[in-house]
């Protein structure tokens, strides 16, 4: 395994207006690791991941991928360098089957194929995997929220990722539904991938993270262990105030 | 698994099967075509002809328009350009019309490129009144420059005589180039409609930030499409010179093109092949048949029709049966209420 991380931050920042959305954060993944981000709400996670995949520029700092220097690059370059995501906000290609919006992805990865009929055909292993077997004739908006965060997942996988960048894939799942999102992550783990999970369902976070950063007003708070971080005072303050926090050391 | 190999084979059967259908249909209708040529007087010629120039003239919005959801309201500029570049290399510089032509398209895809770093970057309405804006200033600019273009009293190419590289070629001759023209265009199409290109395109349309995220170079691929349609409306537009002989500024940039180009294409069906074909057919033979037995409420009755229709199936013929067919609901009520409520 190379020593250099394949994605490094230094002191990224992005101003809008006279809002520090995300500043100064600087960390690093290695490759296979699984790293969670939580943070409460406007703490900067989804502008943080705007930033590494090009969406977004930054106003200051650095994204390093592969030690290569990408900040400022298009989005599609950083897609190509093998960095995938999703969307908080599902988007989905709504004009094409579930089958054809999977498709996209693999012709447009950099050593995938350019044939059409090819790429469908290797579409269907990858909505297998994500549970939306069977589904590949269905138009996105016949789906079910659940279906359609499935296809948001299927999306990003489709362009073989290296990297990827989850921003809530879970959100507003059933129990019962998350459960085989979290063995698809350790499977991709398993495979190599490197994964970032943004995400506020607590209990993902701790059943698949590595290692956990935590956001809170654009800067990074803390990071280490699942269990470590969320006994922390500070990150119980910021996610339920001081005044919940203090109580909590008084009764330990 | 075994299963899910039937079903791809069927896939393929099917698909290879659609193509051999396919390619049998497109020589029927050129068999008839060239059939139809020598039964028909040359006014029926001369009708049928437009009837092709505008399924090339839809089909190439249609790129821009249909696949990639920018609407360009300033699509004349091409047709316009691509006919001027004609009139002038061939009168002044004396070329032939065959190394014009496809001159003309290189000379409109090039100006679209040029315009669509800027232009491509708005979205919706700012996009379709930019590029209107470019094609009613383009008109403005070939009026002023008489020297080079004739200016408001138009422009004559040289048809017949000693300054004449290629004769002119008559009804039955431009039938057959606006045959072409046709031909190539719903192929260029078809093409689009089938590979890579086209579905990054289609990815665009949907959404341009899903598309980026998936390693799409957006801003290129819509330049691309932009110069595509350019070329294929500035052929057409250099044919179009050809046969008319003595043109002017007014009826070379004349938005009512632009608008018949939409129109077909929204009517018959953005974004697929077929839609604007039937598109561009449909609308002419209406528009004619009305022209000829309503003489003096044509066009109130004609757009009446395409009130009607955008009320009705605003999402076009074409992709109003495909739906009909997947949800086996006809309902134009249902239909209404899906699109416009």
């Amino acid at each position: 395994m190379s020593t250099v991380p394949i994605l490094e931050t230094r002191g990224l920042g992005r101003r809008f207006g006279a809002l520090d959305a995300v500043s100064d954060v600087s960390f690093s993944v290695n490759q296979g690791e699984i790293l969670g981000v939580i943070g409460p709400n406007g703490a900067g996670k989804s502008t943080f991941i705007n930033l590494v995949t090009g969406h977004i520029k930054p106003t200051s700092g650095q994204v390093l991928i592969d030690g290569k220097d990408m900040t400022g690059q298009a989005p599609w370059d950083i897609a190509r360098a093998g960095v995938a995501r999703t969307f908080q906000i599902v988007k989905p290609f709504n004009g094409m089957t579930v089958r054809q919006n999977i498709a996209v992805g693999i012709m447009y990865e950099s050593h995938g194929t350019n044939r059409l009929s090819v790429a469908l055909e290797q579409a269907e292993a990858i909505l297998e995997e994500v549970g939306l077997g069977g589904s590949g004739d269905r138009m996105p908006g016949e789906l079910s929220t659940a279906d359609i965060r499935r296809l948001e997942f299927a999306k990003a996988l489709a362009t073989k990722p290296r990297l990827l960048l989850l921003d809530e894939v879970m959100a507003g799942l059933r129990p019962t539904e998350i459960e085989p999102s979290l063995e698809l992550i350790r499977t991709l783990k398993a495979r190599g991938t490197t994964v970032i999970v943004v995400e506020h369902v607590m209990k993902a976070i701790v059943a698949v993270s590595d290692r956990v950063l935590v956001l809170a007003q654009g800067k990074v708070l803390m990071q280490g262990g699942a269990h470590e971080v969320l006994a922390d005072p500070r990150v119980i303050e910021v996610y339920l105030g001081h005044r919940y926090a203090k109580r909590q050391k008084g009764n330990a | 698994m075994t299963t899910m190999n039937k079903g791809i084979q069927g896939l393929k059967g099917k698909g290879s099967q659609r193509t051999m259908l396919e390619g049998a249909l497109v020589l029927i209708v050129i068999a008839l075509a060239l059939v139809i040529r020598t039964k028909l007087p040359g006014g029926e010629l001369r009708a049928v002809s437009t009837i092709f120039m505008f399924i090339a003239l839809s089909q190439a919005w249609n790129i821009i328009g249909g696949f990639t959801g920018y609407a360009s309201f300033g699509q004349v500029v091409f047709f316009g350009m691509g006919g001027y570049f004609t009139a002038v290399v061939m009168l002044k510089f004396h070329f032939s019309f065959w190394l014009a032509l496809p001159l003309a398209g290189v000379f409109a895809a090039v100006f679209a490129a040029l315009i669509g770093q800027p232009l491509l970057k708005l979205k919706g309405h700012y996009f379709a009144i930019a590029t209107l804006g470019v094609a009613e200033g383009m008109r403005e600019v070939v009026i002023n420059l008489p020297d080079l273009t004739g200016g408001g009293a138009g422009i004559s190419v040289p048809i017949a005589g000693t300054f004449a590289k290629t004769q002119y070629l008559g009804d039955a001759g431009f039938y057959l180039l606006f045959l072409g023209l046709a031909l190539f265009a719903v192929g260029i199409g078809t093409l689009v409609s089938r590979n890579k290109f086209g579905y990054g395109l289609r990815a665009i349309h949907q959404n341009e930030d899903a598309a980026a995220a998936v390693g799409i170079n957006t801003v290129r691929s819509k330049v691309m499409a932009y110069s595509l349609s350019a070329f294929i409306t500035g052929v057409v537009g250099a044919s179009y010179v050809f046969q008319q002989v003595t043109i002017f500024p007014e009826r070379l940039f004349d938005v009512e093109i632009t608008v018949l180009m939409i129109m077909m294409v929204v009517i018959g069906g953005s974004g697929t092949v077929v839609g604007p074909l039937l598109g561009a057919i449909g609308l002419q033979f209406i528009s004619e048949y009305l022209r000829e037995h309503f003489t003096n409420v044509h066009t109130f009755i004609l757009s009446a029709i395409i009130i009607l229709a955008v009320i009705l199936i605003p999402q076009g013929a074409v992709n109003y049966f495909r739906e009909g067919r997947r949800t086996k609901d006809y309902s134009l009520l249902a239909n209404i209420r899906r699109y416009r409520l």
